[in-house]
């Protein structure tokens, strides 16, 4: 301790007894006394409570008498009497500042029983102040406007009633709240306990209220960004989310009617539905309809490389709108029921159905809706343009952007090789599965619309490239690939060798083939199996597919696999042909068998060859289909090394400028989508070169794309994928067809499995019907920035998540209900007309179990009590009674928990009622019997501790009483707000007795459940509270605040600028005149950042100069003795 | 894969279609089982219940030839009661130094050591779901199980190892359910999976375990089970060799087979029954494998 | 149980603290909500509930406790430990007072299991041979004990078992016995408690 005086100030120490609360542990005489023996000390004194009147006169008299000019008082937190003693101090006639406080009691007396460590602590806290107050300056408190304007987040009954109170005092508050409507969980609760009052009754008033007053503006469906400032002058952030609907709305419900999208309910959690398009229950205020809608598309949607709006027309089958169906499919697609019949429907491999049990049929959908409506009208353009576009190839590819050119009003006319138009879907997909007459039908519609053919012309033949230059503004060449590849195996040239398009295509022209009775086809993909049945349907006898992997890795699809084994034909997988042997003539194929190493590069492992596994097969012809390759001829293009021909990644341009080239004769053999949607793009492309447009901004959506849409698919119920009916076995002698498609009933089923991904599923139909055009697919989501003086924080709760209890069952046993899906089934407008039913929404429980502390008192889950739930638990058992008067209820609790005004009346009615109360926590809730009397029932297993006996009791329906937690994101909101909150996400309160509402951060207050589990009169009181703080800090107009600011010695400062972006406040600027920065004194908080950076020590932290701090560190370590210099060697 | 393989006293005999079956499947699932050397007993349910520590360096025994044969090598037992107690003893071991302490006191007199953590104790079902995989199970399936109903059993100790992390969930384990449909086979699920089987109460309060193993069967058979796949001796003991005094004490007619996983694995992969050990079941499996088709049943299809 | 019961004494639940090695050091924060009874699949055969004994563990019943027979029917399906909510350690508290019951030869008194006869017949065999003898264990502890039981196992379960060649006839011995003896006799001079 310091024995010299370096300064002559005179320091008073004042050492507070506070009762027995820090005398009871630390030797208090003792500790005045050595502190007399610091020279700075003028005197030291100890009181049995400094903060009573004496006490402070006690300072207020030395200052005057002895000429004090420092004070320091040792008691306790600073949090408590800082305020009181400066005071004091400043009655004395000192500046307030030039007192320092040392905390011997939470630090000291209340941390430790060893007297001998407090006392010691208290002594070196003592001379640690002393040390520092005697170079702490005179400072005068900054006063701060208060902005009258006030936030409230959380537009639950908390914050409906803070938002009230302040509005009716004549102060503007905005109350923001993330849900379309406000009310929070009191809109979703039946009745409230223990007065039984209807819930909804005395909150929707309170609801209009907000909704009217001139005084608040309210924000839902929006979420606050962020908060700048402090006390009086906060700036937030808030995001208006996108509702797609603007002001015009009416709320009239055309719309809602008219949504073909259903998906469950946030309000009426686990039991209701809503549309996409919703308003989440009736008295919703605002009371306006909200659009839920992703920024991605569905999974089926972008999984597709056109695009195809499935999820909107399965939507609309599942709502029997078959024509709008069929309108929203031929927007997309020109060749709606070729790709409902043939496509490799890449969309189902995505369909998130897929991870709950199957994917949905969308392909077969689309057929569906397609053969249902019959007649159909492809898109006309609105008005015609005078560019014309030549394209080669009359396949999918060709066709897809013909019509999309055509769409634009460009004049199209398509040339083909062949003598019909269609190119693979004619030559390469047999009729069994693509019927004639529907190829014709859907070209036919092509014509319609005015797109031109030539057929029979053959480019670089009939026609050349140059030619048609000549002729058309732009070309798209899309001539596919019709040349089949070869094995590269001795005696493939041999007769009786067959390449399997050219073989599909001569059987699709009727051009003679001479066919053996046993067949070879080689391949493993859709034309492999083409091929075998088609050859099967010509008459051979014995048809073998060779595959040189194993089933798993086949390309064609499954289903195809299993038809064509059906119709009899055999698949020899992991095998290879070798050779093929006879004179000039097919007699036999020499087979070798594989083994499966590491995956190649397409990712399906690598078929290596099984040494002296070589075997003989005899057969007369042997098919190859191992892929095709595209044949351009003398096309003037260039192209790789493969014979494709080279275009721009983007554009699909050429080497030549008006030249685009796109399908197969680019890529190689794909899909029919996949070719469709090389057509679209070159359209696009096509369409942009025409309009001057930029080539490539924003087409990285162009071709399937990854949603990143995740939707929850816990608990959803299995529903197996519907099988499309098939023509019998004998009928499929002849190129009959043989998928019959769904029926009406089936298709109906299937629809409805949908998961509605996206939600909306952009029908637009809503848009047909709304009268006031309140709709608005465009509108984008905004920010606005609000200055308010004052934050209250009324964020709520969530429900425990049952799931997690999985020896409970919820999610898994049907007749297990959540407290709020009761509530939601108890409300006379809830889903189920208050009634009280089974999930099959008919039978009524005859017996019904109440499970008390879902939850909560566990340390698995949530250490705390709930609070509500024992209350809210035994109203349920009186509204079952009332309900179903002649049905037990049984609630199964740990302790029973009814403070507050008439609980325990409330309890004791429902004991008279007769409700079963058993004491024990449920073990377990099973439907497993095991005695008759158990079958078909829920059993609660669970011991019944005032009996010392395990009991299990048959019921109908359960309960579970699931408690309060702290919302999801409240770590994040905490930290917006700067504020804390515990370790179960609660937010902290400033003193848990007498700043119940006040938190750390000055100006943020919180109110309700955020800040822990409470009901709803604890809540009310707690937003009446909030803002009656606020309402006095309005009423006071200023506030003063600490003086502690940073300032920048000019002088000192190198200008190097370090401090302006390390500010967090940015409350420094850099003079650019005189190269230094400067602090501007209204924005600075005092945190110190800046101090601690500045390289040159340019920054004092006033009330925390570098001095102060380390004379304070000085003190605090008298009795530590510095170490001995080490000589420097 | 390389492992330190711990049979236990019932693979010897009472479960020898258990050894026979693992070692049949081991070989096609890259698993190479290296049996410790001179192991002793685990002292099963019963040693805790009489002398803690000795219960304790009994195990002890084992870890240490374990780590010393094998290194620092994972130790897989197929055993559930063996698996809790060299995995418990190693935990309890590794977080009580007082324990540790003793333990190894007790270990040198026979000149052994066991650094605590120096094993990881692994069940064989965990192995087979974790380390192999379903993908490459799949793969090897020539015989699927297509139309057999099976009722995976799992018992207490593999979803439940006392305090210790569980690979499964402790109510609801489902990692044979995937491995069985791997094989071809239909799961059925039903809530008592992972029930007691009654242990060694069928020793010594033949009835409470009677009416444990009763409710099993009725679940498994109200379910619709065909046959009962387990993952330890004890379970399929009582379950089979007890089902008869069952049907007796209850007048009740269940006649459902209790096999082990490693058995099924077996036939899937097309190993002959008799290699499997199938037959020394005292309630046959015979009628339930002949439900056994070659085509998935509708519904199980794929799409 | 004696009529009134006695005032507490902390000391039984130190002694049960100090068998579990720690263990079972949260054995007071039990909130006495049952979780353990309703779980546990042998309840129906306890005269107490796990959870009463807990109750009277904490208020220091030491004689009714060790009496009692609810330890000698845990089955160890640990049920009652992964749903305890405060996370208390059931099992291994019922293998700690199994073992006092023992020292403290209560058990014969009351329980009608013969649990204790069956695990020290039980580990007879390992301690002497280092493996398990089922047959062995089986018949000589029914013969010992309840010579009924020893007929039912020679004819039904035994029989079944002996055809179906899943019973050995001679005990299996491990080679390293001696080195087991040694360390198995250390543990016991280092006391049970562990």
């Amino acid at each position: 301790m310091n024995n010299s005086k370096e300064q002559n100030e005179k320091v008073g120490v004042y050492i507070c007894r506070c009762g027995s609360n820090i005398a009871g542990i630390i030797d208090v005489e003792g500790v005045a006394k050595w502190a007399e023996g610091n020279a700075n000390v003028e005197v030291s004194r100890e009181n049995q409570f400094m903060c009573s009147s004496t006490g402070q006169e006690l300072i207020e008299n030395d200052i005057k008498e002895i000429g004090l000019t420092r004070v320091v008082v040792a008691s306790c937190s600073p949090h408590m009497h800082e305020k009181t003693f400066r005071e004091a101090t400043e009655r004395g006639g000192l500046n307030p500042y030039l007192f320092e406080m040392a905390n011997i009691r939470e630090h000291g007396s209340w941390a430790t029983n060893d007297k001998e460590a407090a006392t010691q602590k208290a002594k070196s806290l003592i001379n640690a102040a002393v040390e520092r107050v005697v170079h702490h300056q005179p400072l005068d408190k900054i006063p701060v406007d208060i902005n009258p304007a006030t936030l409230v987040v959380g537009g639950g009954i908390t914050g409906i009633t803070a938002a009230l109170e302040l509005a009716e005092g004549g102060n503007k508050v905005y109350l923001v709240d993330k849900e379309p409507s406000i009310g929070g969980h009191m809109a979703q609760i039946d009745k409230t306990f223990p007065t039984l009052d209807c819930s909804a009754c005395i909150l929707t008033p309170k609801m209009s209220d907000v909704g009217n007053h001139p005084n608040i503006e309210l924000m839902t469906y929006s979420e606050v960004e962020s908060v700048d400032g402090y006390i009086g002058n906060f700036s937030v952030a808030v995001t208006k989310k996108t509702s797609y609907v603007n002001d015009k709305c009416t709320a009239c419900s055309d719309c809602e009617e008219i949504c073909p999208v259903s998906v469950s309910s946030e309000f009426d959690v686990g039991i209701g539905t809503r549309t996409a398009i919703y308003r989440p229950f009736p008295q919703a205020i605002p009371n306006t309809y909200t659009l839920s809608k992703t920024t991605d598309d569905s999974q089926c949607v972008a999984g597709c490389p056109i695009h195809q709006n499935a999820h909107g027309y399965i939507s609309l089958i599942a709502q029997g709108k078959y024509e709008e169906a069929v309108g929203l499919i031929v927007a997309d697609n020109p060749l709606p029921g070729i790709c409902g019949r043939a496509c490799a429907h890449l969309c189902e491999d995505v369909c998130d159905r897929g991870n709950v049990d199957e994917p949905i049929s969308i392909a077969y959908l689309k057929r569906f809706a397609m053969d249902k409506v019959g007649d159909y009208e492809l898109q006309r353009p609105e008005n015609e343009q005078k560019q014309r576009v030549g394209i080669v190839g009359a396949g999918p590819s060709g066709l897809a952007c013909a019509y999309d050119l055509r769409k634009n009003g460009y004049q199209v006319k398509i040339f083909d090789a062949l003598p019909t138009a269609g190119g693979m879907l004619t030559v390469g997909i047999p009729e069994y599965r693509l019927p004639k007459e529907q190829l014709e039908k859907e070209i036919g519609k092509i014509k319609d619309i005015g797109v031109e053919f030539k057929l029979n012309t053959k480019i670089g033949q009939d026609i050349t490239l140059k030619e048609l230059e000549k002729q058309f503004d732009a070309v798209y060449v899309a001539t596919g690939a019709h040349e089949e590849r070869k094995i590269g195996i001795p005696g493939e040239n041999q007769d009786g060798v067959l390449s399997g398009i050219k073989f599909l295509r001569d059987v699709r022209l009727g051009n003679k083939i001479n066919l053996g009775e046993n067949i070879i086809v080689v391949g493993g993909g859709d034309s492999a199996i083409d091929t075998a049945r088609t050859a099967k349907r010509l008459g051979a006898k014995n048809v073998t597919i060779v595959y040189r992997r194993s089933r798993k890795e086949m390309p064609a699809a499954f289903y195809e696999i299993e038809e064509a084994m059906y119709e009899g034909i055999s698949i020899e997988f992991l095998t290879n042909p070798v050779s093929v042997n006879g004179n000039n003539k097919v007699q036999e194929v020499t087979l070798q068998r594989m083994k499966l190493g590491t995956p190649d590069d397409s990712g399906r492992r690598r078929p290596i060859p099984i040494e002296g596994s070589e075997f003989d097969v005899p057969c007369d012809n042997i098919i190859i289909t191992i892929g095709q390759r595209p044949d351009i001829g003398p096309l003037l293009l260039k192209t790789n090394k493969w014979g494709s021909v080279e275009v721009d990644q983007v554009t699909l341009q050429t080497s030549r400028k008006k030249v685009f080239a796109g399908g197969d004769c680019v890529v190689g053999p794909d899909t029919i989508v996949g070719a469709m949607a090389q057509g679209k793009t070159a359209a696009e492309s096509i369409h942009r070169m025409f309009q001057k447009l930029d080539m490539y901004e924003g087409r990285e959506k162009e071709g399937a794309y990854y949603s990143n849409i995740k939707v929850d698919l816990d608990g959803r119920v299995i529903a197996k994928r519907a099988r499309i009916p098939t023509i019998p076995l004998e009928e499929r002698d002849g190129f009959k067809e043989v998928n019959l498609g769904f029926t009406e009933e089936q298709a109906q089923r299937e629809a409805n499995r949908c998961l509605h991904c996206s939600i909306c599923c952009d029908c637009h139909l809503c848009e047909t019907v709304c009268q006031p055009n309140a709709i608005d697919y465009s509108m984008e989501e905004e920010t606005v920035f609000l200055s308010v003086g004052n934050i209250i924080v009324a964020t709520g709760y969530q429900l425990f998540d049952s799931r997690r209890i999985p020896q409970y069952g919820y999610g898994r046993l049907d007749n297990v209900f959540t407290s709020f899906e009761f509530e939601r089934m108890i409300t006379a407008s809830g889903p189920t007309e208050g009634h009280i039913v089974l999930r099959d929404r008919k039978t009524e429980p005859k017996r019904v179990a109440i499970v008390h502390c879902v939850g909560s008192r566990d340390l698995n889950y949530n250490e705390y009590c709930s609070k509500v739930c024992c209350m809210y638990s035994i109203k349920f058992a009186h509204l079952v009674h009332e309900h179903l008067p002649n049905a037990e209820v049984y609630n199964l609790y740990i302790d029973m928990r009814t403070p507050g005004k008439g609980y325990e009346e409330f309890y004791h009615r429902l004991l008279e009622e007769g409700t079963h109360f058993i004491r024990g926590r449920v073990a377990e809730i099973s439907d497993a019997a095991s005695q008759p009397e158990e079958e078909g029932k829920l059993m609660v297993q669970v011991e019944n501790t005032l009996i010392g006996k395990q009991q299990r009791i048959p019921v109908d329906m359960v309960i579970l009483s699931a408690g309060m937690e702290a919302q999801a994101d409240s770590a994040e909101v905490s930290h917006l707000f700067k504020m804390g909150c515990d370790s179960s996400g609660f937010f902290n309160e400033r003193h848990p007795k007498l700043a119940p509402v006040a938190t750390m951060t000055e100006g943020v207050f919180i109110a309700g459940a955020c800040q822990g589990p409470k009901d709803i009169p604890d809540s009310v009181a707690q937003g009446g509270a909030a803002a009656s703080q606020v309402a006095s800090l309005i009423g006071q107009g200023t506030v003063m605040m600490e003086p502690v600011r940073a300032s920048i010695r000019e002088d000192d400062c190198s200008g190097c600028r370090i401090c302006n972006n390390l500010c967090p406040y940015s409350a420094i600027e850099f003079i650019v005149d005189d190269e230094v920065s400067e602090v501007i004194t209204a924005l600075c908080q005092g945190c110190g950042t800046c101090v601690a950076a500045c390289p040159s020590n340019a920054i004092d932290g006033a009330h925390f100069t570098n001095i102060q701090v380390i004379s304070q560190l000085q003190g605090m370590l008298w009795d530590v003795q510095p170490e001995p210099e080490k000589a420097n060697a | 894969m390389k492992y330190g393989y711990y049979p236990g006293c019932s693979m010897e005999k009472n479960a020898r279609s258990y050894h026979t079956s693992l070692m049949s499947i081991a070989e096609p699932l890259g698993l190479e089982l290296n049996e410790i050397e001179d192991w002793n007993c685990c002292g099963a349910t019963e040693y805790f219940s009489i002398d803690a520590l000795p219960a304790y360096a009994l195990v002890g025994r084992n870890l240490a030839l374990a780590s010393e044969q094998n290194g620092a090598e994972r130790l897989i037992a197929p055993c559930s009661a063996c698996f809790l107690n060299l995995k418990k003893t190693d935990h309890v071991m590794g977080e009580y130094p007082e324990v540790n302490q003793k333990v190894n006191t007790a270990l040198k007199a026979g000149g052994l050591n066991y650094q605590p953590g120096s094993v990881s104790v692994h069940h064989i079902l965990e192995i087979i779901v974790k380390d192999v995989g379903l993908e490459a199970i799949e793969e090897k399936v020539q015989k699927p199980l297509h139309g057999l109903k099976v009722a995976p059993y799992y018992g207490c100790l593999i979803p439940r190892p006392a305090d210790m992390e569980s690979f499964d969930d402790p109510e609801h384990p489902t990692s044979m359910d995937g491995l069985l449909r791997s094989l071809g086979a239909t799961v059925i699920n039903y809530p008592l999976k992972a029930q007691c089987c009654g242990g060694h109460l069928t020793q010594i309060s033949e009835e409470t375990a009677l009416e444990l193993i009763r409710r099993l069967l009725k679940n498994a058979a109200d379910n619709g089970a065909d046959i009962i796949s387990t993952i330890c001796p004890m379970c399929q003991l009582n379950l089979d060799a007890y089902q008869d005094s069952v049907n007796a004490h209850f007048k009740t007619k269940y006649k459902i087979p209790i096999v082990y996983f490693t058995q099924l694995i077996g036939l899937a992969f097309g190993v002959p029954e008799k290699e499997l050990g199938i037959g020394k079941e005292i309630v046959s499996a015979q009628p339930a494998l002949a439900k056994i088709t070659n085509k998935a049943p509708e519904g199980e299809l794929a799409y | 149980m004696s009529q009134t019961l006695a005032t507490r004494t902390s000391s039984f639940f130190e002694e049960i603290v100090a068998e579990t090695s720690g263990i079972g050091a949260n054995l007071n924060t039990c909130i006495q909500c049952g979780t353990c009874g309703g779980s546990c699949p042998s309840a129906a055969d306890m005269d107490q509930t796990p959870r009463t004994l807990f109750a009277m563990i904490n208020e220091g019943l030491r004689e009714d406790v060790l009496k009692s027979n609810t330890p000698w029917y845990c089955v160890s399906c640990y049920y009652c430990m992964s749903r305890c909510p405060q996370d208390i350690h059931i099992t291994d508290i019922m293998y700690a007072l199994k073992r006092m019951a023992i020292e403290a030869g209560y058990y014969q008194k009351t329980n009608k299991a013969k649990a204790p006869e069956f695990s020290e017949t039980f580990i007879g065999y390992v301690e002497n041979n280092g493996r398990s003898f089922e047959l062995g264990v089986a018949s000589r502890y029914h013969l010992r004990y309840h010579p009924l039981g020893a007929v039912k196992m020679a004819t039904g379960f035994g029989l079944k078992m002996i055809t179906k060649g899943r019973m050995d006839f001679t005990p299996p011995k491990i080679k390293g016995i001696t080195q087991l003896k040694a360390i198995l006799k250390k543990s016991k001079e280092l006391g049970g408690e562990a």
